[in-house]
């Protein structure tokens, strides 16, 4: 870079500078849209990642409950359940016996010791308490195992997948709109900050059309326009990220309150990849909206 | 310098200027003069390229107007100075600023700009005022600071359109003695006014224009 360009960056720089303070309050309402638009993307974006990280939770607590027939031994019973840990599908086998089962009913339910204690310590089935591999705990998968499970002899099952599931394509729904949603917010703000760009072009037009006059060339009167949209995307993103930042925290301490857990830990905040994509969006948005509305202007100046 | 061959322009079917035929020479004074409607400020939009003509050929320096793009424009422009009757001065920016501005376009350095406004002050007579704003100056003072920025550049030609309409009859010589200075200078320059006075003062030669026509030269 030359001397002239780098002078001529200088003046372009000094010339936004001037232009964003002549300009304090229309700059503000324009890094304000932009900071509410990422404000409302970043939050339905959290708590989209924040509901997905409770459905993988829950999709790896996803288990079959195999009661056995009363009539097999213990023998029979441990060796059915080795036979069902080798198969591929399984991460986990769990044997309840009886006894375990008894136990942690009396433990659990309270009330009902004297009727327990008619029908006595082997009034529950033994169980295999069985944790599928991620792959395999989709519902058909979960559903062609529990067939084989009743092949072997087991006539009583429980596994409760598809409400799961159902979460899991509620959540699918959550993404699309969140996707169309996104889009929409997008394109409002980029009309809103255009607009509000608009009327700092509007303001100016005396002063660039006379720097038209004196010689100035397209560049000179854009670049500037682009420099403030970009400060105003990176004000607008950085706010909404301090936003961000305080709802999440807000959040998390009322849920601690709410429920008495360590709700803090759980509840994910944007990583840097996130934030940082955050912030391209915003300044992205600045960007495309000065540069839509001074060449609008451009196009109209002789 | 400036050559036009059967230019024209019109808006559908009106003739703002109609076959005019022209040769102006470099550092030539020349008055472009004649009624409201005549044709004076549309010939000065052309030279300075913010209309194109309809049909013809015109010249400025090695610039064909006619033929030329919004990305050389900027190249014509720098090498024209223009003066308007309203003095098109920045209200927010000190009379450095506005003069400066001519020379922000090209990139150039601060402290050569900051020699440069100075010394056009100096031509203009307003030595000391730099830091004020245009409205804290009199009409003639005002248009004495456009002239500074049309000339900062040392272009070789200067346009002026009506550049004392709007001033008193002393304002206005002074003014004029201004454009006649620079022209000294070896500048051409063009100046559109029907002031008869000023005309007789300051005899150059006459481009009367009558009902979009070149009337005589």
């Amino acid at each position: 870079m030359n001397a002239s360009n780098l002078d001529f960056f200088r003046h372009i720089i000094r010339r936004s500078l001037r232009s964003i303070w002549e300009n304090l309050y229309l700059n503000t309402v324009a890094s304000g849209v932009i900071a509410a638009s990422l404000l409302l993307l970043g939050v339905y974006v959290s708590t989209l990642l924040n509901l997905n990280s409770i459905v993988d939770t829950w999709n790896k607590d996803i288990h079959i409950s195999a009661y056995f027939d009363s009539t097999l031994s213990e023998q029979d019973q441990l060796a059915m359940r080795d036979t069902i840990y080798a198969m591929p599908q399984t991460v986990e086998v769990r044997y309840v016996s009886q006894k375990e089962a008894y136990s942690w009913l009396t433990q659990r339910v309270e009330g009902i010791e004297d009727t327990l204690e008619e029908l006595g310590e082997n009034a529950l089935p033994a169980s295999l308490e069985i944790t599928l591999q991620k792959e395999a705990s989709t519902s058909v998968e979960i559903e062609s195992f529990a067939e084989s499970l009743r092949l072997q002899g087991f006539n009583e099952l429980d596994y409760g997948v598809e409400w799961v599931e159902k979460f899991n394509a509620f959540l699918q729904l959550l993404q699309m709109l969140g996707i169309l949603l996104g889009g929409l917010i997008l394109v409002s703000a980029t009309f809103l900050v255009t607009n509000t760009v608009h009327l700092v072009v509007y303001n100016r037009r005396h002063e660039m059309e006379i720097a038209k006059l004196v010689g100035a060339s397209n560049s000179f009167i854009i670049l500037p326009f682009l420099f403030e949209g970009i400060v105003q995307g990176l004000i607008g993103s950085l706010t909404a990220i301090a936003g961000l930042w305080i709802i999440h925290q807000t959040l998390a301490i009322r849920l601690q309150e709410a429920f008495l857990l360590d709700i803090v830990g759980k509840l994910h905040f944007l990583n840097t990849q996130q934030l940082l994509l955050l912030a391209s969006i915003g300044v992205g948005l600045g960007f495309i909206a000065a540069f839509i509305a001074s060449t609008r202007f451009l196009r109209k100046s002789p | 310098m400036i050559r036009l061959y059967n230019v024209s322009k019109r808006y559908g079917s009106i003739y703002a200027l109609r076959d005019i035929n022209l040769r102006v020479s470099k550092g030539e004074f020349c008055y472009i003069t004649g009624p409201s409607g005549a044709g004076k400020t549309t010939l000065l939009k052309l030279l300075y390229g913010a209309i194109r003509p309809s049909e013809g050929k015109l010249l400025v320096g090695t610039h064909d107007v006619g033929k030329m793009k919004g990305k050389t424009l900027p190249l014509l422009r720098r090498n024209i100075g223009i003066v308007f009757q309203d003095f098109k001065l920045i209200p927010r920016r000190t009379v450095a600023d506005n003069i400066a501005l001519a020379l922000e376009v090209l990139g150039t350095d601060r402290s050569t700009i900051r020699k440069r406004v100075s010394a056009v002050l100096s031509i203009v007579g307003l030595q000391g005022r730099e830091d004020l704003y245009p409205q804290a100056l009199s009409g003639g003072e005002q248009q004495r600071v456009a002239v500074a920025r049309a000339i900062i550049n040392d272009p070789s030609i200067l346009l002026a359109d009506e550049p004392t309409g709007n001033l008193d009859g002393v304002m206005a010589m002074e003014v004029m003695e201004i454009l006649q200075a620079i022209n000294l200078r070896g500048t051409t320059v063009l100046v559109a006014t029907h002031d008869a006075a000023l005309m007789q003062r300051f005899p150059y030669r006459k481009l009367s224009f009558r009902n979009a026509r070149l009337e005589s030269s």
